[in-house]
């Protein structure tokens, strides 16, 4: 998120450097974005608090009602669009943390790696009991009596 | 100047904003005529305040006498709309009137306007105005209190919309790689995400693998603004092996996969989170088991695959192998819509492919249990077995070649088989051969009593073996002897035959074997001699007869060795010299088909040299020379052959 804070840019040279250039002028874009947005809402609550006065002239009074709805409308347009806001950092911050993705995929690669180790394990043991256990029924029923009866019947 | 005020309040040429769009641009309403402009500024006159007035009954400046006039007249029928109209239409006309001659006054410099002075109201009548003002006012804060309320909901729930929408993309971005695409057109913040299930890890060239459509998947704000996955019907797809004549089964269809999973019902969500997992894992699945099939169809295709391809239909590949038996690949639905559709093509393709598959079948599974070679089991058995070989091949391998080389025991190897499905159905036709195999050496070992079969894995899907063995009973002389810890090497009390089959070729090996050369090395290293093998499966139970009757003929040769007879031993006969050149022979007959038994025995006293013992199946058994003794176990054997010691030291020493 705060890659490119616009400190040090100058020095950033190579391939980086038109990178951490284009996420300065975001920042700033967005900051504006933010600026303009609160100075909206602050403008427009204080202008409804100003027409709270009742005024002589009882026609300004209608007037100001109209004023007022505006007003309103336009705070809660800013609000909306300082939540659009909000989620497009939230978007930056799920897309664009590298360092806490590939900690991650590493994580989970060293995971997959143990979990594949522990099958190969569980596989030859698998393996290991399987034959023991066949080799052990294999000498059961062949000195069973069952089976030195079979022939006879047939 | 008071009056020109109020009238300029109506003149004055207000650009009111009607809306505001979502960028936040102001946008005004279109020009209006001046006709419509003073209709409406004439609606918008406050009549409730009008109405006040008129009650009062007093008389204001000219401007709001009128409006009283109206007001009062519309006043005394609030429900004759009409009249109201033409009320209006005669105030317009007399406003008109009047703003005419204001400006007329206000052009004309030589006519003096004095000033009117506005009639003092009296304090009530202020106050009453104040009150009916701020209660306008109030009632408009209490409606921007709502407004505000109700956006600030809309809001809350977008909020929590988002942060349940984002939490489940973490939660899927911890296993999945998800994208997000920006259009182009759209604005800011429409954004789309999408999952890649495509598989680089092989992004090797030669490997052939492509990339499938279907591994982009657009993930969508469902209604309610929770996560949604973009599937494309017909995805879900398994790999199906299968042995052509036989009936698929259609169990295909996943039903460990819970319904509550798959209607995407599930509110809470961790459980929706869940089920989109398992979407994508099941995806994940098909699109691995697609690649299988593609790469199959390609090596199906190519020459240098050394397989033989007999049919092809959408997703179905059938191919034959070297017994004549047919063996089908192809891709199935899953899923249950598409269930009844695939289903119903691939019963199809296989019931034209039984009738020829069948015939070539017939001969060659005689006695042979459909059920053992290619029952349900089995088939999975190659699937997975075809899934982990094209894993190995592919995947692996190009692993493996930016670290170390490493041989893979169970994957094909270049040398052996020239492709991967080569391999494959060179694997398929020795378990279909090593079963036959085994169902003969069972046969056979089921007849002969004191022969044990063991079943030897060999860990490799075109070896396998057995081995087979025979349990001698201790020797009589060497009975007492049991607490010795060092008995003569020569003393074996068990023999063994075994018996491989490296793909279609079977070798049997074994010691004690009969041979002539016995006859001539009486030695302690004859013992260990072993011999070797190569045979057809019709002649594996006479083979493996043959070895085991060898090996009871030297086992007793060895035994009355050791109780001082003199005998001979040749191939399958034991030859115990009397007196006067006669000679007493025990031979072994060997016959597979046998019912009771595969090994029996013959005594048989002959003048002549044991070499020119002679059987005859036919033999009559009461003839004094050639007895039938039957089918003996080792035991008696043994006691046999002790019994003879008594009748040549009686014989030797009348």
């Amino acid at each position: 998120m705060n890659k490119g804070g616009g400190t040090g840019l100058g020095s950033v040279t190579g391939p980086t450097a038109a990178a951490a250039a284009a996420a300065a002028q975001k920042q700033k874009v967005l900051l504006q974005r933010v600026d303009l947005d609160i100075g909206n809402i602050i403008d427009n609550f204080s202008q409804l608090v100003t027409v709270a006065r009742v005024n002589e002239p009882l026609v300004r009074n209608s007037q100001e009602a109209f004023m007022m709805e505006m007003r309103a409308a336009r705070m809660v347009q800013a609000a909306d669009s300082l939540l659009k806001l909000v989620s497009e950092l939230k978007q930056t911050a799920i897309f664009s943390g590298f360092a806490s993705l590939n900690d991650h995929v590493e994580k989970r690669i060293a995971e997959f790696h143990k979990q594949a180790e522990q099958s190969d394990t569980i596989l030859s043991s698998i393996v290991d009991d399987a034959a023991a256990s066949l080799k052990e029924l294999e000498s059961r029923y062949y000195s069973s009596a069952e089976r030195i009866v079979e022939p006879l019947e047939n | 100047m008071d009056g020109n005020l109020e009238i300029s309040l109506d003149k004055l040429p207000l650009k009111r904003v009607d809306f505001i769009d979502e960028n936040g641009n102001e946008r005004f309403p279109p020009d209006v005529s001046p006709e419509e402009k003073t209709l409406s500024l004439i609606r918008r006159i406050d009549f409730g305040w009008a109405v006040q007035k008129d009650e009062d009954g007093d008389d204001k400046d000219e401007h709001k006498d009128k409006k009283q006039k109206k007001a009062g007249k519309d006043g005394s029928s609030p429900w004759q709309w009409q009249g109201m109209v033409e009320n209006l239409m005669l105030a317009r006309q007399e406003l008109s009137v009047i703003i005419d001659i204001i400006s007329t006054v206000e052009a004309n410099d030589a006519v003096v306007v004095t000033s009117i002075t506005k009639p003092k109201q009296l304090l009530n009548e202020s106050l009453s105005d104040l009150a009916v003002s701020a209660a306008t006012k109030l009632q408009c804060y209490r409606h921007l209190g709502k407004y505000f309320k109700q956006s600030a909901k809309g809001l809350e729930q977008q909020v929590s919309r988002e942060a349940r929408f984002y939490g489940a993309l973490i939660r899927l971005q911890q296993n999945w790689k998800v994208k997000r695409q920006r259009m182009a057109a759209s604005a800011p913040g429409n954004e789309s995400f999408t999952i890649d299930l495509s598989d680089n890890s092989s992004s090797d060239p030669t490997s052939g693998l492509r990339s499938y459509p279907l591994s982009i998947l657009r993930v969508e704000h469902d209604s309610a603004g929770m996560l949604a996955l973009n599937v494309p019907t017909k995805s879900y797809r398994a790999l199906r092996f299968g042995f052509v004549g036989t009936a698929l089964e259609c169990d295909g269809v996943e039903t460990e996969c819970p319904g509550k999973l798959n209607d995407g019902s599930a509110d809470g969500e961790d459980e929706r989170v869940a089920a989109t997992h398992y979407t994508l894992c099941r995806l994940h699945k098909a699109i691995f088991d697609e690649q299988v099939f593609d790469f199959i169809s390609r090596e199906a295709f190519s020459l240098t695959s050394g397989v033989n391809l007999t049919g092809i239909r959408e997703n179905f590949l059938q191919l034959r192998l070297r017994q004549g038996e047919s063996m089908s690949i192809s891709l199935m639905s899953t899923s249950q819509d598409d269930q009844s559709v695939d289903s119903a093509e691939t019963q199809v393709a296989e019931t034209e492919a039984s009738p020829l598959a069948l015939q070539a079948l017939a001969p060659e599974n005689e006695g042979i249990p459909d059920e053992r070679i290619r029952g349900p089991l089995n088939r999975a058995c190659y699937e997975i077995y075809l899934q982990q070989i094209f894993r190995d091949h592919v995947f692996a391998r190009s692993k493996n070649r930016h670290t170390a080389p490493s041989s893979k025991p169970t994957g094909p190897s270049a040398k052996d088989s020239p492709s991967l499905l080569g391999h494959f159905c060179l694997s398929v036709a020795h378990r279909i051969f090593s079963s036959r195999v085994l169902k003969k050496l069972e046969n056979v070992v089921s007849r002969t009593p004191y022969l044990q079969l063991m079943s030897q894995p060999a860990w490799n899907s075109r070896i396998s073996s057995w081995l087979l063995f025979m349990d001698v009973p201790q020797s009589v002389l060497h009975g007492g002897s049991k607490t010795d810890n060092h008995p003569p090497k020569w003393r074996k009390s068990r023999f063994c035959t075994k018996v491989v089959v490296i793909e279609e070729c079977i070798k049997v090996e074994g010691e004690g074997a009969p041979n002539v050369v016995g006859l001539f090395k009486e030695s302690a290293e004859d013992i260990t001699t072993i011999s070797r093998y190569e045979c057809d499966l019709e002649d594996l139970p006479m083979i493996i007869l043959q070895q085991v009757a060898g090996q009871v003929i030297w086992w007793l040769h060895e035994e009355a060795l050791t109780v001082g007879l003199k005998a001979a031993r040749d191939f399958l006969c034991l030859s115990f010299e009397l007196e006067q050149g006669e000679s007493l022979s025990l031979a072994a007959r060997v016959d597979p088909e046998d019912p009771s038994g595969c090994i029996s025995w013959w005594l048989v006293v002959d003048g002549g040299f044991p070499g020119e013992t002679k059987l005859h199946t036919d033999a009559d058994t009461k003839n004094d020379y050639r007895k039938f003794l039957g089918h003996l176990s080792l035991d008696v054997l043994h006691s046999t052959v002790l019994d003879l010691v008594t009748l040549c030291n009686s014989g030797a020493n009348p």
